[in-house]
């Protein structure tokens, strides 16, 4: 493999990096305002967090992209190939993300709660003191295998015509004759990616045990 | 309150539809001339027209010939690179104004789609290996399994062939031809069917592990640019048509022909009426 092939696949590297670490940044907050919702006394947003998550949790990946780009400009929104890509990834961890959240929250032990009622503590203190830091906690490694899954799930978005790490092997390895070599390489670097997420995830754990973090 | 809160998003729904229509006062030729671009969709494992070449750029048949168009026009071309079975759609969709491909001139595809000036002879033929003497004529793929790329004219034109065979032939579908020659190579199938241009560019890349089988089997066909045929698309694709039959009058496409597929084709101006 020449440098220049080797920088090629770099960039692609950096493309899938970047559209998924953007995803699951994005997918974090709807997956906040999903799980907020899902979690209230109120049946009108109970229902629709439900529906969303149902339909994006439900529908495969490989299909809501498809349905992004090619159905969205039927109703008069041409989203280029990137956006269409950003979109699908987002909704698709938020719902995943929604319902890590919420088994985070919905593992808070009773008692605590009951216990901080007593000595007069108000929701948004038991929120910000005791519910939020047991959540995150029970939360972090479930998010941490979400973001390898969507850096992993990233080699899709291809079909929309996104040339990522995948692709771009893809692409090489048809020209080059050498599938070998770049499929190889390409697994190599989703490995290395893929394995710094997890040594962040384990800094985070470990932050969030010493009290670090929230 | 509900009731407000629908019918705000009813209006919203409802804006959000109506400015892009709006928008469409000008005509598709237009619109790329304000805009400078012209967007076209195609697909990168379909050489010698469109692929990435050993150093890792864009190049091919479509490149150049598009380079031309551009000039004609006064645009520039900005690709959109998709897996095939998906380039159609996406057209249809809106996402580009125009597909390289090229694609085989159907009549299937004529119904739904404008084919501008052919490129290319389409005419389908077998790639075998080179050192597999079982396959001297095309009718020599009776019992055997056979590669083509999924939703395309060529996979159509073998099992076509194939029907009329003593023996059944398997078809087996990839999502691109690249991956029929990797299995042809790797002998997981006897043979692949592809149109002349295609398979003798590859075999001349690489001699000693493939080989064209002549004479081809299908009938006789041509390559084209796509377009739609939505009446705000076609002076666009009018303007197209016109630059590529300027390009074919003053023998630059014969050049191009000549660089990309080593021989040069007599082609239409017009595409003429498929028989299949």
């Amino acid at each position: 493999m020449t440098p220049r092939l080797f920088e090629l696949m770099l960039k692609a590297a950096g493309t899938t990096v970047v559209i998924s670490v953007a995803s699951i940044g994005i997918g974090l907050l709807i997956g906040i305002l999903v799980c907020a919702a899902r979690l209230s006394p109120r049946p009108w947003l109970r229902w629709p967090a439900g529906l969303f998550v149902s339909f994006f949790r439900g529908v495969p990946l490989l299909v809501q992209l498809l349905l992004i780009y090619n159905l969205l400009p039927a109703i008069g929104l041409t989203v280029p190939s990137v956006v269409a890509a950003l979109i699908g990834l987002s909704l698709c961890t938020a719902a995943y993300q929604a319902e890590n959240l919420r088994g985070g929250f919905t593992s808070v032990p009773r008692g605590l709660l009951e216990a901080a009622d007593m000595v007069g503590l108000s929701p948004w203190q038991q929120f910000r003191r005791i519910r939020a830091p047991i959540a995150l906690r029970l939360t972090v490694p479930a998010l941490v295998n979400e973001a390898i899954l969507i850096l992993k799930a990233s080699s899709l978005i291809s079909v929309v015509g996104v040339i990522e790490l995948t692709r771009t092997a893809q692409n090489l390895a048809a020209s080059t004759y050498e599938p070998l070599l770049f499929y190889a390489v390409a697994g190599g670097l989703y490995l290395a990616i893929n394995w710094l997420v997890a040594a962040g995830g384990s800094l985070a754990e470990r932050a969030l045990r010493r009290g670090r973090l929230a | 309150m509900n009731k407000r809160l629908f019918v705000q998003i009813t209006l919203g729904l409802g804006l959000m539809m109506t400015t892009p229509m709006m928008a469409q006062a000008q005509d598709a030729l237009a619109r790329v001339k304000a805009a400078g671009v012209l967007k076209v969709g195609t697909e990168t494992a379909f050489a010698p027209f469109d692929f990435i070449d050993a150093a890792g750029d864009h190049a091919g048949f479509n490149v150049d010939a598009f380079a031309e168009v551009g000039k004609e026009l006064g645009v520039t071309i900005k690709w959109v690179e998709l897996p095939w079975d998906g380039v159609l759609p996406a057209l249809e969709a809106g996402q580009f104004n125009m597909v390289a491909g090229p694609a085989t001139i159907t009549k299937a595809r004529l119904e739904r789609y404008r084919f501008l000036s052919p490129v290319a002879e389409a005419t389908v033929a077998i790639l075998r290996r080179a050192k597999d003497d079982a396959i001297k004529k095309p009718e020599d793929i009776a019992g055997k399994t056979v590669g083509a790329g999924k939703a395309t004219a060529q996979l159509a034109q073998l099992k076509t062939f194939a029907a009329t065979l003593p023996r059944p032939v398997e078809a087996r579908e990839y999502p691109a031809f690249n991956e029929a020659y990797a299995d042809l190579a790797a002998g997981r199938i006897a043979a692949v069917a592809n149109s002349l241009p295609n398979i003798a560019f590859v075999a001349s890349k690489q001699p000693g592990t493939f080989a064209v089988v002549l004479p081809p089997f299908g009938q006789k066909s041509y390559f084209g640019y796509i377009g739609t045929k939505k009446p705000d698309d076609q002076p666009l694709l009018d303007a197209v048509q016109a630059a590529l039959v300027k390009i074919k009058a003053d023998g630059r496409m014969k050049k191009m022909q000549e660089k990309w597929f080593g021989t040069a084709f007599d082609t239409p101006d017009v595409a003429p009426e498929p028989s299949f």
